[in-house]
């Protein structure tokens, strides 16, 4: 009889009869060696950037590598994220065959963006954006013997070999009209480079940001990187995604050569927002869902950038990095019990007009006063003109809820949404007093027509949604959905092959 | 005979190889095979790995581990080797085994015209069943599926443009149109084919279509609909509309050997049967007949594998009898909670829900309208940050705003989950629950105007607390009696579902024990029962409750218990805190985790976000007994047997047995099954690791980017590790305590029990009270070994035949 399991202690106790084996599951090193060593970078980080804002201290490694305000602060950042999706895998990807592999990536991938955000060498900045990619497709395809994963790997690897392409490109050609092998080196000779080179290697720029960041219409293989761990998906969506950000600004004296070309980053940034939240809206899936609000927001911090606002892109990419990865890591809440029955809004009196639309103004004057955006007549008008329609659209919201007490109604957005104008208002300012010293972090344009033209798309996308006026075109609607299809052969239409290896 | 009669009959034909799949959000355990019931086990599977391309046992590495450890008895195991004709040698058997399954997958890599049909189908699939999760839905829908998707496609450039005529108005003509050359009876076939395409969707559809929802009545889908998209597809992209070649029962049938894995698998089985059936049968001979005493607290606990840990703590902590009964407490009732959007079905599939319950508030003023703003406040609160998360112009500002707090969030999430667990606790405390402000709607109310009648009649009340005493055979009650039924706690869990009451239909099974509480409590029900027979004490008081199975707290319902009681009860609460600790601590272990913390442990497996193995649920199980506790008592089962109480000598007639055989054996073997499938193919019938899950439509999860809807238990719920399985993929092995004869006669009245018994879908042994406590086990079409001398009329005489029992014959 199978009864070799019982032990001396169970004499005393209860018989036991059919007792189910031990499962002492090993526990790889990896896991656990890794999230130390991320951690122990992120206190590192966090105390170099500390010593820096002390000290205005500027280190390098000359003509390899140089750490600024930039590099600091994404070192703290990027080691925060990747700190927590450690610990988060530690207990998520338990058990996982693929543990060890995954966590080794984890790190490389940090490194990776350390590197990154402290090369000069163009050759090392060139490298570590193409291991960056390189270990993020890897990431996609952690489930190796499962087909689908390995064709959205491939697909991953295939834009991020083109986004390399063109960095490089960009690269060279700014190397060879400057004579410089050095970022700083180049950036300082700007000036002398002719501005049909400046506007070439601009342009090559924006398109390697723009396939990093996944905007509208490189946005494919995020959409069909689903097959990636949900820590990695985090990772990805806080992380890698930003790369394209960082790109303008670590390029900004080139980007911003020519006052028109920064109009296109606009439009191209500005058009992927609008069409991000759009994809979003036809969504059925968590993931997907977030993929395209990912392409949404990637877009608007491009487009902050292209207005000059790089600090705010900066920011933008840290408050984004936070508010997706826990949305990411939070995907299995997202499942709930439904009615199809729709409540109706309740009816709002002259009061509540009356509140929000000072509750509207009051949002936008903060804005302006803490931030200093919009107090000028240029581009930063219309981000303070957005955060006023967000205070509007949120009072307008609470007010309508009838069923809460009226001093919640009233109180929720002057009491809540306020402060968090304000807390923004705050990182906003951090992120600029670190940025101080990197080259053009604030840079506003003149506004133009094109600038009215985003402004007006912005207003009309609000009214369509809220009247739900774009919902009348079946044909947008299919364009929608079919835009936002992964890739066929990363679909697992065939349950037999999720497992047959 | 008509198209559409043709298409009707065809597809119920067609049908049964498909199972149900339930919404995630009430997972209903069922058997993903229950189409194939009709055949023995093995033929059943082989031809469903034809159809579906699933595992139908496990695999050789599982046989070998559990050989290596001990697990299948090498005397049995020979035994059933020589039966069947296969050579003796176990290790030469497995590396036979080993062999034929090391063949390399063929996977298709490159493209085919069906893969395209599968791509448009599951895109337009997933935007039709959505239940909410898009801001923009698809448009037609309320048209039913195929208008919908005849509306969209001469926008859509995936589909190839037909000729005019490709989507005639009627799903009946488009069917018609495509299998125009195909002979009618050649029909049932053609739709099993693309039935079993997409199975995860198509059992998704069927299901919906059956239970006939909220969600099915304005947004209508039926199978024909769906198979007339799917042979238009197929059509315009020239894909094969035919079955590669017409596969036959005829086929199947050929080779009627009974494959080498079976042989093992039973052979594992009866190691884990005969090691039960001993321990149960020496119970019944020894144990003494009740022990007299009154016990200061009854308990009755779902018939649920994990209640059998938490009934052994209770029993060591003080003076308590635990009882096993199917957690919905016999009462089949559709739930709506206070300010519920919907209401669900909280009894097991198997029977439908017959009354409407709903909770109404009772509590003081002061309470309710606490409970009410809270929740106000908390839905207002989602819907602004909903709204401003969907508008495009608004989406960017919010996240920047809110992305801080997100990032507090985020990091105390991952680094402190234990304090989460503490926060939400105390966040609990300060607002009343619901059952503190509301009772639930038991009496009939004969003016409500809904689908199913409010509440229920005197008669029907007294009913159901009679069935549930006479089900378990009590004489006696105690001052407290504690109806606990059962919930899980888990975060950022799609399939917490899974791992609340099975038995009512994935739902908490709190509000079924307070409905029978309060039955019990109210004084015409139990003076209707005294005319019954059956004698409540004046100072009984029943009470209901809840066994959180995450974290074994046993939450007890305690507003109606009277100030007469408040002492039972404070020592009932201290003992089931001592209950608890020892509960907690035996699960932590099983799950790997130090066992001298186990109430923290557990409590932070409750809450937190990065866990996907919160607990076992009912992974384990193997085995079932239907008896008094005496048999069971002072034995650790492990939490692999499901336990329902039933003493054969105050069943006279033998109608409890009958409602035990025809109910919970029917739905444990259910849930078993469905362990079992998902463990032996988690592909397949199982939905694969979490961590690459992706929650679709409120209703299932895809792997990765989408594709098929995943049906089943994940991965994490069955294995230790990826290779490491911690359920044992074992048939259930059920144990009646009962004299033979008496359920000779009841599975002679039942077919479909039979049937599954005679199919070796599940086993069944009965230890007999009357013949020396010896065990009979079922043989197939009525016939118990070593019991041959059966027969109706011979059925009072003691059998004298030789002992030669599974049970006995392998010590």
């Amino acid at each position: 009889m199978p009864l070799t399991e019982q032990t001396m202690t169970e004499q005393t106790g209860p018989k036991t009869v059919g007792q189910l084996p031990n499962t002492s599951t090993s526990t790889p090193l990896a896991p656990a060696v890794f999230t130390r060593l991320v951690w122990t970078l992120f206190v590192a980080s966090l105390g170099a950037l500390v010593a820096r804002q002390l000290t205005g201290g500027h280190w390098e490694i000359p003509g390899l590598a140089a750490v600024d305000g930039l590099t600091v602060l994404l070192w703290v950042v990027v080691t925060f994220f990747s700190g927590i999706v450690h610990s988060y895998s530690r207990r998520y990807m338990a058990g996982s065959e693929h543990i060890t592999r995954f966590f080794t990536r984890l790190f490389a991938f940090t490194i990776s963006v350390m590197v990154l955000v402290a090369a000069d060498h163009v050759a090392l900045f060139g490298a570590a954006w193409l291991a960056m990619g390189l270990v993020m497709a890897d990431l996609i395809g952690t489930v190796r013997g499962w087909p689908q994963a390995r064709a959205a790997a491939a697909l991953a690897r295939r834009y991020f070999l083109a986004s390399s392409l063109f960095l490089g490109a960009a690269l060279a050609t700014l190397a060879w009209a400057t004579g410089a092998t050095t970022i700083s080196g180049i950036l300082t000779a700007v000036g002398t480079v002719p501005d049909a080179t400046l506007l070439v290697a601009a342009g090559l720029l924006l398109l390697a940001a723009m396939v990093q960041s996944a905007l509208v219409p490189f946005h494919s293989w995020l959409l069909s990187s689903m097959t990636a761990p949900t820590p990695a998906s985090a990772l990805m969506h806080a992380g890698f995604v930003n790369a394209g950000g960082i790109l303008l600004l670590r390029f900004a004296p080139v980007v911003t050569a020519d006052a028109t070309f920064m109009l296109l980053v606009v439009v191209a940034g500005a058009t992927s927002a609008l069409l991000g939240k759009l994809l979003k809206a036809v969504q059925t899936d968590v993931k997907r869902k977030l993929g395209c609000s990912t392409t949404g927001q990637m877009g608007f911090m491009i487009a902050q950038a292209g207005l000059g606002f790089f600090g705010a892109a900066i920011a933008h990419l840290i408050l984004h990095g936070f508010y997706k990865a826990y949305l990411f890591l939070s995907a299995g809440e997202q499942v709930e019990h439904t009615s199809p029955a729709t409540s109706e809004p309740g009816t709002v009196t002259l009061v509540g007009g009356a509140v929000t639309v000072l509750t509207a103004v009051a949002g936008g004057a903060l804005f302006a006063l803490l931030t200093g955006k919009g107090t000028h007549f240029d581009s930063g008008l219309l981000l303070t003109g957005l955060i006023s329609l967000t205070t509007l659209h949120a009072t307008w919201t609470a007010v309508r809820h009838t069923d809460v007490p009226a001093a919640i109604r009233y109180g929720v957005v002057p009491l809540v949404f306020l402060p968090a104008i304000a807390v923004y208002a705050g990182v906003y300012t951090a992120v600029s007093a670190v940025l101080a010293g990197v080259p053009l972090v604030t840079a506003p344009a003149e506004l133009t027509l094109v600038h009215g033209l985003v402004a007006v798309a912005f207003l009309a996308a609000y009214v369509a949604i809220e009247t739900g006026l774009y919902q009348r075109s079946r044909r947008l609607y299919v364009a929608l959905v079919n835009a936002s299809q992964p890739s066929t052969g990363t679909l697992l239409t065939a349950t037999e092959e999720y497992n047959e290896y | 005979m008509n198209t559409d009669t043709a298409i009707s009959e065809s597809i119920e034909q067609a049908t049964d190889s498909v199972g149900s799949v339930w919404p995630l959000h009430s997972f209903v355990t069922a058997n993903p095979l229950a189409g194939f019931e009709d055949r023995p086990f093995h033929e059943a599977v082989e031809r469903a790995e034809d159809l579906l391309g699933g595992d139908g046992y496990p695999s050789p590495h599982v046989f070998r581990q559990a050989w290596e450890t001990g697990r299948i008895d090498p005397d049995v195991l020979a035994e059933k080797l020589a039966e069947r004709g296969y050579e003796a040698d176990p290790e030469a058997s497995l590396d036979r085994l080993e062999s034929r399954a090391d063949r390399t997958p063929d996977v298709e890599t490159a493209e085919t015209p069906a893969d395209r049909v599968d791509a448009v189908l599951t895109k337009w699939l997933a935007a039709f069943l959505d239940q909410g999760t898009a801001t923009w839905s698809m448009p037609d829908r309320e048209q039913g599926f195929y208008a919908a998707v005849r509306s969209v496609a001469p926008h859509d450039g995936d589909i190839p443009d037909g000729s005019a005529d490709a989507w005639p108005a009627a799903p009946a003509d488009a069917i018609e149109r495509v299998l125009d050359d195909q002979p009618r009876d050649a029909w049932p076939a053609i739709f099993e084919h693309h039935l079993t395409a997409l199975p995860g969707w198509t059992g998704f559809i069927k299901q919906r279509a059956a239970a006939d929802g909220a969600w099915q009545s304005t947004y209508p889908i039926t199978l024909a609909g769906y198979l007339a998209v799917r042979l238009t597809l197929s059509d315009l992209f020239d894909a094969q509309v035919l079955p590669a070649e017409p596969v036959t029962d005829a086929e199947v049938t050929d080779d009627d050997g009974v494959p080498l894995e079976e042989v093992w698998l039973s052979a594992w089985e009866a190691s884990y049967r005969s090691e039960l059936v001993e321990a149960v049968a020496d119970r019944s001979a020894t144990a003494a007949e009740a022990d007299g005493g009154r016990p200061d607290a009854q308990f009755v606990f779902c018939i649920d594998t994990r209640s059998e840990i938490v009934r052994r703590h209770i029993e060591a902590a003080g003076d308590y009898e635990t009882h096993g009964y199917a957690g919905f407490f016999g009462i089949p009732m559709r739930y709506e909670g206070y300010d519920a959007d919907v209401s669900v079905d909280a009894c097991p599939p198997i029977v439908d829900a017959q009354h409407r319950i709903t909770d109404r508030p009772t509590a003081d003023a002061g309470d309710r309208t606490a409970y009410d703003r809270w929740s106000n406040v908390r839905d207002a609160g989602a819907k602004l940050v909903k709204s401003l998360k969907a508008n495009a112009a608004t989406a960017f500002s919010y996240v920047e705003s809110a992305g801080s707090g997100y990032g507090l969030a985020l990091a105390a999430r991952t680094l402190l989950p234990g304090r989460v667990y503490d926060a939400r606790d105390a966040a609990d405390e300060r607002v009343p629950d619901d059952h503190e402000i509301c009772e639930p709607s038991v009496d009939y109310n004969p003016d409500a105007v809904t689908e199913l009648r409010e509440g229920l009649t005197l008669e029907e009340q007294v009913e159901y607390a009679a069935t549930a005493f006479e089900l378990m055979g009590w004489e006696e009650f105690a001052r407290l009696v504690v109806f606990a039924g059962h919930a899980s706690q888990t975060a950022n869990n799609p399939f917490d579902s899974s791992l609340d009451c099975g038995a009512c239909a994935g739902n908490p099974g709190g509000p079924n024990a307070r409905v029978l509480a309060a039955i019990c409590n109210d004084d015409d029900v139990r003076a209707e029962l005294r005319e019954r027979g059956i004698e409540i004490p004046e100072d009984t008081v029943f009470v209901a409750g809840e066994h959180n199975t995450t974290t074994d707290e046993i939450d007890l319902f305690d507003e109606s218990v009277p100030e007469s009681h408040a002492d039972d009860l404070e020592q009932l609460r201290a003992d089931l805190e001592t209950a608890r600790a020892g509960a907690a601590a035996e699960r932590a272990a099983d799950m790997g985790a130090d066992e001298d913390h186990g109430v923290r442990e557990t409590e932070r497996r409750a809450a937190d976000w990065a866990e996907t193995r919160p607990e076992w649920g009912l992974a384990g199980n193997a085995g079932f007994v239907v008896g008094p506790r005496e048999l069971t008592e002072n034995l650790d089962l492990d939490g692999r047997s499901f336990l329902h109480s039933y003493d054969w000598s105050t069943d006279d007639d033998g109608d409890a047995l009958e409602a035990i055989v025809t109910g919970p054996l029917v739905v444990t073997q259910w849930i078993n099954t469905q362990y079992y499938f998902a463990t032996v193919d988690n592909g397949v019938y199982g939905s694969g690791s979490k961590v690459t899950h992706n929650p679709v439509g409120n209703v299932g999860v895809y792997q990765g980017n989408g594709g098929d809807l995943m049906t089943g238990l994940p991965l994490q719920s069955l294995m230790a590790a990826d290779d490491e399985p911690y359920h044992q993929p074992l048939r259930l092995s059920t144990v009646i305590h009962a004299p033979v004869e008496r359920i000779t006669e009841v599975l002679a009245d039942h077919e479909a029990v039979t049937e599954l018994l005679d199919n070796g879908w599940l086993s069944l042994t009965v230890v007999d009270p009357q013949q020396d406590h010896r065990a009979f086990h079922y043989d197939g079409e009525l016939t118990w070994t070593g019991h041959e001398s059966i027969e109706a009329t011979a059925a009072t005489e003691p059998s004298t035949a030789e002992a030669s029992t599974e049970a006995t014959a392998d010590d």
